[in-house]
């Protein structure tokens, strides 16, 4: 049995471990952009004048249509406050917002026969809770109440900020890599470059870049999973009511709807429990902690 | 050698300065949330007591023959009407809460009841503001506490001196209603 941990101190500690996953994101950028700086011209410095405009680009166009484009990809509707189950709906957000002490995040239904739920938006000012018709439908209050409490949880944490940014850091990294690995292809690259440069160097450098978006990836997903516990304990000490939650997992671990998840896997991580999979195992290519876990720790609150 | 102790002497004031700012405005910053959390309390109290004239309103026709109830909500709501500080509108609340917790319990009984529409409705908004007043003094306890930990260790305790700040009062909530956001929904 492990002793039972404030929820303070998960808070805490959790918020620590994010600050250097986030540098480590952050130095991981850095170097690539220098990388492929000396692949491409053997110079550093004209790879600040190319490469980091344009991965810089590439982050802020994401950033800023993100919100939107996230509840599109989950074919998103605003929460109709004259269906009694949307509305109580609201009534579970307005409650958890006031004691959140956040302003009012605006209400979205998908139309799902899984019970799930994702908060988005890209501070607490502008957050967005989406929750899925199965979830109102399977859930009784209480549940749904510590779902709320969750996706409140990610908003008043920064995690659906962070959450975009990281996406938007993996992708123009990914597409960096790209880049330099289409012009490696039709021999671009390392043109501009004198003779004598070193070979060994330029390997590595090659290497990074190819082994960098598996890195930024593996990287957000760790992210991923303790933003969950995060955003767990976060919800537990909201609600007081560890138990709401807890419940609300069980019921999404032993809920199997015979239809296929509808939508985009880049946003999977968003979600209260990973909608593409249903496999109880704890794998570095998992966006979300093992649920048995999450319950587990939630009941010894 | 007269122009570095000068120097040093600026930076400092200046450092010392920068400290009194940080601490003043976080003290400022927090007694404005706790002045807002109480704000959200009132202001769904209010609403609380506009709902019942309703509630009454559309029960009156089913319960003729729970006229004890009907009376405890009444007064419930007319002490909340009354009360002047926090603590006695918290008081009367609780007793607003316990009333209407017995008078829809009664309305278990009465089918017709339970299926007006109107009642529903009702029971779901006062469900929510009740809900929410819980939360809201949650919200304002955590408020008052992070202030009172910030004037009562040092170096707050010092500057919440030099601005004449004092600790201050959580909302005392009875240990028999302390479920109360748990309620039937």
């Amino acid at each position: 049995m492990q002793e039972k941990v404030l929820v303070e101190d998960h808070i805490r500690r959790n918020k620590r471990q994010t600050i250097y996953v986030c540098g480590l994101m952050a130095l991981l950028f850095i170097v690539v952009v220098f990388s492929i700086g000396y692949i491409f011209f053997g110079n550093i410095l004209i790879s600040l004048i190319f490469a980091l405009p344009i991965a810089l680009g590439y982050i802020a166009i994401t950033y800023s249509i993100s919100v939107s484009a996230v509840l599109s990809a989950a074919k998103a509707r605003p929460a109709n406050p004259l269906l009694r189950e949307e509305k109580l709906l609201i009534h579970r957000v307005e409650e958890m917002s006031i004691a959140a002490g956040l302003p009012m995040p605006k209400v979205y239904v998908q139309d799902s026969e899984y019970i799930n739920a994702f908060a988005t938006g890209r501070d607490p000012k502008e957050g967005v809770i989406c929750v899925t018709t199965g979830a109102l439908k399977k859930l009784n209050q209480e549940e749904l109440e510590g779902v709320i409490a969750h996706e409140m949880s990610h908003i008043k944490n920064y995690d659906i900020r962070l959450a975009t940014i990281t996406i938007a850091v993996v992708g123009a990294i990914a597409l960096m890599s790209e880049i330099l690995f289409y012009s490696m292809f039709w021999g671009g690259a390392g043109r501009g470059r004198k003779g004598e440069g070193n070979l060994i160097l330029l390997a590595l450098a090659i290497l990074f870049v190819i082994l960098a978006p598996i890195f930024a990836r593996l990287t957000y997903l760790a992210i991923s999973r303790r933003r969950e516990y995060l955003a767990d304990s976060t919800g537990a000490y909201l609600t007081r009511n560890p138990g709401g939650l807890a419940k609300a997992l069980e019921k999404i671990r032993d809920d199997h709807p015979t239809v296929k998840p509808k939508g985009s896997k880049t946003v999977a991580p968003l979600y209260i429990s990973n909608p593409f999979k249903k496999v109880d195992a704890s794998s570095l290519s998992s966006t979300h902690p093992p649920i048995n876990e999450r319950i587990r720790r939630l009941r010894s609150m | 050698m007269l122009l570095w102790i000068g120097i040093i002497i600026i930076i400092l004031v200046i450092f010392f300065l920068l400290i009194f700012f940080g601490y003043y405005n976080r003290i400022i910053r927090l007694e404005n949330r706790i002045d807002n959390s109480w704000a959200q309390i009132d202001v769904q109290l209010k609403r609380r007591a506009d709902l019942i004239p309703n509630l009454m309103e559309t029960v009156k026709g089913y319960m003729k023959h729970e006229r004890e109830t009907l009376e405890s909500v009444t007064n419930a709501r007319a002490a909340l009407m009354k009360a002047k500080t926090p603590q006695e509108n918290i008081d009367a609340d609780n007793m607003l809460t316990g009333a209407l917790k017995s008078l829809f319990a009664v309305a278990e009984n009465y089918p017709d009841l339970k299926a007006n529409q109107n009642f529903l409705n009702l029971q779901d908004e006062l469900t929510n503001t009740e809900n929410k007043i819980a939360y809201s003094r949650q919200h304002f306890n955590d408020s008052v506490l992070v202030f009172n930990n910030l004037v009562e260790t040092i170096p707050g305790k010092w500057f919440a001196g030099f601005m004449n700040k004092k600790t201050k009062e959580m909302l005392q909530i009875p240990d028999a209603s302390r479920e109360v956001p748990k309620v039937k929904f």
